[in-house]
């Protein structure tokens, strides 16, 4: 693919992995590596119900400061308040946080209010900061959002009833720890719906306008992974070297997309989690092939590079030719893990998909689609062709 | 003739040249609040302290467009934070605002989902703003 010859770009991607099965029960040794003495643990219920905390709280022995768990699905301001005062009181000097999206979100909020006192009320704003935070190290659990090397938190205001979007590149998690044992439990439903969401990460971050070689070198190399690997973990969850490879493959996304931005995708799925509450990785799931449809023009060279990631690209295809192999090989993959197909199926009313279109125009992702949304009438028709 | 840029002059010359559009209004009839950028100084380029600029927006109208105090910029519903560099650079769109909002090339207090659902309106007025006709500190000889 040809990039212009005034490129230019910043690509940003601070955060240490440390990977392997088991790599999770290292979690005292690499403290010190970030300079931490005692940690907070930040997670939730199901997560302590899962019995994947223990093995991280007896690790850390005397330095753990102690265990949050009140964290519910999407996090809010009082409950980063909450979860900041405990690690106060307890004497934390850093984070680690064990679980999905909620759980890094409400642990980088932590990071804020410990480094620089308050309440997140008082924060609000993009790369406000001018220092180091609190370190924090991220264990996962699921392998799709990619949040554990992002600078980004999105973190609910209900008394304000809006969404908070923290952008600080101090606050980017410092080490994140790939463990494949933590996501060995994971549902296959949920295995392939968290999967599909760092999937779009990759794609989107191919097509989007800010790309570079970087973010699509991850990209690709994202796709090539979950192309292979998904379906394996789907099939067979304990099968602890696949899901090692989804889980490498969701964080090289996660650097992709944190430096190239989604498009279209996420914002229409940003958008039918708002007014139907879809979940996230499902809604992209069910969109991304017919996105790409809706992008084929502008965007045929990278998925052209896609359709090679995927080895669906075969001799004498051009790049159109191998842009549509690359679409449909996306559809045919999303049936082979059992994604769910259409909106209808997800409890989603005719009204909700007109709503959403409209919403879907006032997304920031927008702005970095490629082919460039005039109207919610041409949102309308993708979500109307997946209902 | 050109105006030098961040003075009272300039902050009223954008202001008409905001009026004087034809599209504004609409682009911007959602847009409600105030506006503060604050300019770094960089001795090397002529701007030896900070300089502090309110501009009130509301529903396609504009209100006070003033060279403030500190106080007074801190008080908008916005206020954006950067270098000297960077602020021209937006001028001149060499730099895309949210973009680099999002690099931390600028900085911003305020609600980002409101910045970026109203992208339109911000586009609108730095494009007005490389039209003013302009004198940079560090243009001068
Ligand atoms: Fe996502």
């Amino acid at each position: 693919m040809a990039y212009d010859s005034d490129l230019s770009f910043n690509y940003f991607g601070p955060t240490k992995i440390v990977f392997g099965v088991n790599a999770s029960r290292d979690a005292d040794i690499e403290m010190g590596a970030l300079g931490g003495s005692k940690a907070v643990v930040v997670t939730d219920k199901g997560i302590i119900k899962a019995g994947l905390v223990d093995g991280i709280t007896e690790c850390l022995g005397g330095k753990c400061a102690g265990v949050f768990s009140e964290v519910p699905q999407d996090t809010g301001v009082e409950v980063v308040d909450a979860a900041a005062e405990f690690a106060r009181k307890n004497g934390a000097d850093m984070v680690i946080s064990v679980g999905g999206g909620s759980v890094i979100d409400t642990a980088k909020g932590m990071c804020i209010l410990l480094t620089e006192g308050g309440t997140l009320r008082d924060f609000n704003g993009v790369q406000l900061l001018s220092r180091p935070q609190v370190p924090h190290m991220v264990i996962p659990t699921t392998a799709g959002t990619g949040s554990e090397v992002t600078n980004a938190a999105v973190i609910m205001d209900r008394e304000m009833g809006q969404k908070r979007l923290l952008v600080e590149n101090f606050n980017v998690p410092r080490m994140a720890i790939l463990d494949p044992k933590m996501t060995e439990k994971l549902p296959p439903l949920l295995t392939a719906s968290t999967g599909m969401d760092a999937m779009t990460h990759a794609v989107e971050a191919v097509h989007s306008i800010p790309h570079e070689p970087i973010t699509d070198g991850l990209a690709l190399h994202a796709i090539r992974l979950l192309y292979r690997y998904l379906p394996v973990c789907v099939e067979n969850g304990s099968d602890l070297h696949a899901r090692g490879q989804v889980q490498i493959a969701a964080t090289m996304a996660g650097w992709a997309f944190g430096n190239a931005m989604v498009g279209i995708v996420h914002a229409m799925a940003h958008s039918i989690g708002a007014i139907a509450h879809v979940p996230h990785g499902i809604a992209n799931g069910i969109l991304l092939a017919e996105s790409m449809e809706f992008n084929l023009e502008e965007a045929a060279d990278g998925y052209a590079m896609i359709a090679e990631a995927m080895g669906v690209r075969e001799k004498g295809m051009d790049d159109h030719d191998a842009a549509r192999a690359a679409i449909s090989a996306m559809r045919e993959f999303t049936l082979r893990i059992g994604h769910p197909q259409r909106f209808s199926e997800m409890g989603v009313s005719e009204q909700d998909i007109v709503k959403a279109a409209d919403l879907s125009l006032s997304d920031g992702s927008i702005v970095n689609n490629p082919r460039i949304v005039m109207d919610s009438s041409e949102v309308l028709d993708i979500f109307q062709k997946t209902f | 003739m050109p105006i030098k840029a961040m003075t009272q002059e300039w902050m009223d010359a954008y202001k008409a040249a905001i009026q004087a559009d034809p599209d504004y209004r609409n682009i911007a009839k959602d847009w409600e609040g105030s506006v503060a950028l604050v300019v770094n100084p960089d001795p090397s380029k002529n701007v030896p302290e900070p300089i502090y600029l309110f501009m009130d927006y509301w529903h396609g109208d504009v209100g006070e467009f003033v060279v403030c105090d500190k106080a007074k910029a801190e008080s908008a519903r916005f206020v954006m934070t950067g270098d000297y560099a960077r602020w021209k650079q937006v001028a001149f769109k060499e730099l895309d605002a949210t973009k680099a909002l999002l690099q931390g090339k600028l900085k911003m207090k305020g609600d980002l989902p409101y910045v970026v659902r109203n992208i339109k309106t911000v586009n609108k007025v730095i494009d007005i703003l490389g039209k003013v006709d302009t004198l940079w500190p560090d243009d001068h000889k």
